[in-house]
């Protein structure tokens, strides 16, 4: 796959821009003409990433939404290809418009960036590989953490360091515009930005300091994988069986789920119908069961230590990294508080 | 190759469940293509008779005249269906079960000569049942898929999850986690589309339990929310108070 990103270390030319707020939404109109802009806008005391269609709409000082920006290249909903009774198979035409996450958080950056190998390695995913290719990451530092965010503990925020097109960090008068790709470099063309002064990359630091200093949660990654498969067996886990809904919410809403099931949906003439995918959930009692009904994890509580374990312990060897990364949505989704740093201190002792 | 022959049956209801039949109008010309409408009181003046590839019942099993008819038509049904919460676990009628029969006749009849109310159940409690449509009322979307994979042989595709998973995969805002309402969308099955939460109105849980329903769980949580343990019991015997799953949520607190 070539979306290619580099250290900015690695480019000659200036690389830090200075955009003054009064020159956000010009900006912004700007790319409007040739890309869609994705940003999170407010949906009643919540956010959402949405099409901006007009740019007052961005809010940039959200903490989290709802769905991660994950649900622009992997859909909710799916539709894969249209089949018929002589056999003909009609694939769904991928959008070729070229679109831009504006505000992206660096947690969700990086979720994207464990995505990219889930879905280009191994297994290449032709429907995410298609809108990859055309989606640009314009990413924002964060400033003010939300209670539920810990990226910090997992090195994925509250800073950005790669992975992005363009990164933006709001100084208060203005935003710090740092360029991390080619496809980046020829999106600030569009505006004449004057360079930042050097003093910015200070003040960013400031920025990032002050919000360091705000985390409410952490999780302690030090033998993750040692604690965890030491601890298979603990009474927190029955206790976990019976706080826990089955619900599902909370892998719905994690940016770095990739699970999906799929289902045909036949027409009423029943000689065509659509093949369709839509995300799937490890908590959801039906997703290990195989045929003739045997099921894998019968029991609520195989299905807690699912999602813990898989976070936290099997991505590694898989992708290099923990599955993970910190964005909080999880507990704030959960109707049982049930709290991924908190079982993880309890494990410890803590 | 004559069409597959539909029976739909009613019992103790209030028929909106057939009447999602007919609200398929717009299609139900396409329906007709793939299946004759043989049985249907509501809809048709000549009926005919059995017997039949699918029957629908429509309704919980409220009186012995009920119980006959509900075991001839499983004699001519090839497949017998629950149509609606009613038929699947005893529905709305069910929230009488819970006083004497007769105190509940008496607040509806004024002559109880010819009254011989039953303990209201699903259906199932007297035949067996080859598929549950869930809710009230039931879901057009998921009738016609049940026809269209019954028709094809295949296994339908009807979502046993919680409601949370369609509410989620429509990005609604949780209305028990930021609004602070109580939903039973947690244990309740989904195939509604989440249809009250993304109108900003709580899951009433008319579609019965989940397949991993954790319903003591949440009614702790309906607890800790201030709710009386009279309101607890109130919603999960609303409309299937008479499952194992939603009974023990009522007498969890
Ligand atoms: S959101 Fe909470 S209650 Fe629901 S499945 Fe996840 S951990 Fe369980
Ligand atoms: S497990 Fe929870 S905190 Fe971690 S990435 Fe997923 S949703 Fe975010
Ligand atoms: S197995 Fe569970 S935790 Fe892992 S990606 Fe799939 S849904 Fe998420
Ligand atoms: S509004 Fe109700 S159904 Fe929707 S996610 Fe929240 S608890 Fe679940």
């Amino acid at each position: 796959m070539s979306v290619a990103y580099a250290r900015q270390e690695e480019w000659s030319i200036p690389q830090l821009y200075h955009l003054p707020a009064a020159k956000l939404d010009p900006f912004l109109n700007k790319l409007k003409e040739n890309y869609t802009l994705i940003g999170p806008v407010v949906k009643g005391k919540e956010f959402v990433f949405a099409p901006l269609s007009d740019p007052g709409e961005l809010s940039l000082h959200y903490q989290t939404t709802l769905l991660p920006p994950k649900k622009v290249l992997h859909l909710p909903f799916e539709v894969l290809f249209s089949f018929h009774e002589d056999q003909q198979i009609i694939e769904t035409a991928q959008e070729q418009q070229q679109q831009i996450i504006f505000g992206i958080h660096p947690c969700d950056v990086h979720a994207i960036a464990i995505l990219d190998k889930a879905y280009t390695a191994e297994y290449p995913d032709p429907y995410y590989i298609a809108k990859r290719r055309n989606t640009l990451l314009v990413a924002l530092n964060c400033s003010e953490p939300g209670e539920n965010c810990f990226c910090q503990s997992l090195g994925t925020g509250p800073e950005l360091k790669d992975g992005y097109d363009l990164l933006l960090t709001d100084l208060g008068n203005g935003y710090l515009l740092e360029v991390g790709s080619p496809r980046g470099r020829e999106l600030v063309q569009v505006m004449d930005l004057a360079p930042a002064p050097r003093v910015a990359m200070v003040e960013k630091q400031k920025v990032l300091d002050n919000a360091r200093r705000k985390f409410q949660k952490k999780l302690n990654t030090q033998d993750l994988p040692g604690i965890l498969e030491e601890n298979f067996r603990q009474p927190i886990w029955e206790e976990l069986m019976h706080e826990c809904l089955a619900c599902g919410s909370c892998t719905m809403v994690c940016p770095t789920c990739f699970c999906y099931n799929v289902v045909d949906k036949i027409d009423l003439n029943l000689k065509s119908g659509k093949r369709q995918r839509e995300w799937d959930s490890c908590m959801l009692l039906e997703y290990a069961q195989v045929a003739l009904g045997h099921n894998f994890r019968k029991d609520r509580d195989a299905r807690v230590k699912q999602r813990i374990y898989h976070k936290l312990v099997y991505y590694e060897p898989q992708f290099g990294t923990l599955g993970c990364v910190g964005c909080g949505r999880c507990i704030h989704t959960c109707v049982k508080k049930i709290d991924i740093t908190d079982v993880i201190s309890r494990l410890r002792g803590e | 190759m004559s069409k597959p022959r539909v029976a739909v049956y009613k019992m103790s209801s209030c028929a909106g469940c057939q009447l999602e039949i007919i609200n398929l109008e717009p299609i139900l010309l396409d329906l007709l293509g793939a299946v004759d409408l043989s049985y249907f009181v509501m809809a048709r003046r000549e009926n005919e008779p059995g017997p039949y590839d699918i029957g629908l019942v429509e309704g919980a099993i409220t009186c012995g005249e009920e119980i006959e008819r509900l075991k001839k038509a499983r004699q001519e049904c090839h497949l017998l269906v629950a149509l609606g919460s009613c038929a699947c676990y005893g529905g709305l009628p069910s929230i009488k079960n819970w006083q004497p029969q007769r105190v509940v006749e008496n607040r509806v009849y004024d002559n109880l000569a010819a009254i011989h109310s039953t303990t209201a159940y699903g259906i199932d409690y007297y035949v067996p049942v080859d598929a549950y449509l869930k809710g009230c009322p039931v879901s057009r979307e998921e009738l016609l898929d049940f026809i269209k994979s019954t028709l094809l042989g295949v296994r339908p595709y009807l979502r046993p999850h919680s409601v949370c998973v369609e509410c989620k995969l429509h990005e609604n805002v949780c209305l028990f986690v930021t609004e602070k309402a109580i939903c039973l969308g947690p244990v309740t099955t989904a195939g509604c589309g989440a249809l009250c939460p993304s109108r900003g109105k709580p899951c009433d849980g008319c579609r019965g339990p989940a397949n991993d329903a954790n319903a003591v769980s949440l009614a702790r949580t309906m607890a800790a929310y201030g709710l009386h343990s009279q309101d607890i019991v109130r919603y999960f015997r609303k409309f299937a108070g008479m499952t194992s799953e939603f009974s023990k949520g009522a007498e969890a607190v």
